[in-house]
């Protein structure tokens, strides 16, 4: 009996052992993950070409005002199209973000808000955020066109009316990346580092 | 007839299970809140001021759990809830909402539904479903704490390893896979 409570004791001191390891394992896998994967705004593999003339849409915003996204620009202003819903939590977190990067980007931006569904609820969505600094086109050809599979996502063209970046974006340095991509003349990130490992090579 | 040490074990494990779930959400009730109603199982607004609700049943069941008196009644609470849980999950599903934010996990990291964590709620359902059998009246002796403990012990870094692996460790390597 002694030797068998011995030999239990043992086994379940060996099994949890055995347990934490494996949790253990499973953490730096998540880790090595997140060290390899792309950084910033994820950039779907399949879809539109950066650096190819976005699709036209011709929309109306809430307001009735007629606006045609992805047209050129006389002014020279580049234009920042988020799509978004009242009904993704992580897209009102973005708000915030948003607000501020309309202010900061004010010279050589303007940020548009995407949406599609019921008029009703989207109404009452800019209002609850009060979302009223944004022009808010709620548009279901929009999405289709610009191949928006996950929300919130963002998609930036330029002036030229050439899609400069596009991605899922889900925090402030996403968005973020998305500005510097343009700034740079990268499409992402990742393509940033890909050529500055060809000129490394070379 | 169920072994006392199963029955602890089953009963313990899953009233600790619902009262991390409970108390994550309380955390941040808010954006719990928006969670729950984007299921769109209840209508929004109504959604929103229940919100406080689930928490709350969470931590009721799990304290109800390891009460002797409590047991049967927080057993069938508890079934239900999983069962629940798992019909506005597969709902989702079907209504091919796969990016939904599921809720569940630490406050900070944002996931999406999956089927697996369907077949999850269903099996820890079963689990505990496994516990109105009646019990074998066995006098408890510190063997069977240390049965308990042990399996509490394994039971949870299993638990979380799995979730790990399947919540956070799959997703990932799927993304690598599509953009590379």
């Amino acid at each position: 009996m002694t030797a068998l409570a011995v030999s239990n004791a043992t086994l379940w001191i060996v099994v949890i052992g055995l347990c934490v390891a494996l949790l253990a394992v499973v953490r730096q896998l998540g880790v090595l993950h997140e060290r390899i994967a792309p950084v910033g705004a994820l950039m779907l593999a399949k879809g539109l070409k950066v650096g190819e003339s976005a699709p036209q849409v011709a929309a109306h915003d809430l307001e009735g005002r007629p606006i045609t996204v992805g047209a050129e620009r006389a002014d020279g202003r580049a234009t920042l199209i988020m799509f978004v819903s009242p009904t993704c939590p992580v897209c009102k977190t973005l708000l915030p973000v948003l607000k501020s990067s309309l202010a900061s980007e004010r010279d050589w931006l303007d940020i548009i808000l995407a949406s599609d569904g019921e008029t009703a609820i989207q109404r009452e969505f800019v209002q609850a955020q009060r979302l009223g600094g944004f022009p808010y086109i709620v548009s279901a050809p929009l999405g289709i066109s610009y191949q928006v599979s996950r929300l919130p996502f963002a998609a930036l063209i330029d002036a030229q009316g050439v899609l400069r970046a596009r991605g899922i974006v889900n925090s402030r340095e996403h968005l973020e990346s998305l500005f510097e991509a343009k700034r740079l003349g990268f499409a992402s990130i990742q393509d940033y580092f890909e050529a500055a490992a060809q000129t490394r090579a070379a | 007839m169920l072994d006392p040490a199963f029955g602890y074990l089953i009963t313990a494990g899953i009233a600790l299970l619902f009262a991390s779930a409970g108390a994550h959400k309380l955390q941040d009730l808010d954006r719990f809140a928006e969670v729950f109603a984007a299921y769109r199982v209840l209508p929004a607004a109504l959604a929103r001021r229940l919100a406080w609700l689930i928490p709350s049943l969470e931590l009721c069941v799990a304290a109800s759990l390891i009460w002797e008196l409590g047991r049967r009644m927080a057993v069938m609470a508890g079934i239900a809830i999983l069962i629940a849980y798992a019909f506005g999950l597969g709902v989702n599903l079907l209504r091919g909402r796969r990016d939904l934010d599921c809720g569940c996990g630490m406050a900070r990291d944002r996931r999406a539904i999956a089927g697996w964590m369907v077949w999850r709620n269903l099996i820890l359902a079963g689990a505990l479903g496994i516990t109105v059998w009646p019990w074998s009246p066995r006098p408890f002796g510190w063997t069977d704490f240390l049965t308990v403990m042990g399996g509490l012990t394994a039971g949870v870094t299993l638990y979380a390893a799995v979730d790990r692996l399947l919540g956070d460790v799959a997703p990932k390597a799927m993304i690598l896979r599509s953009t590379s």
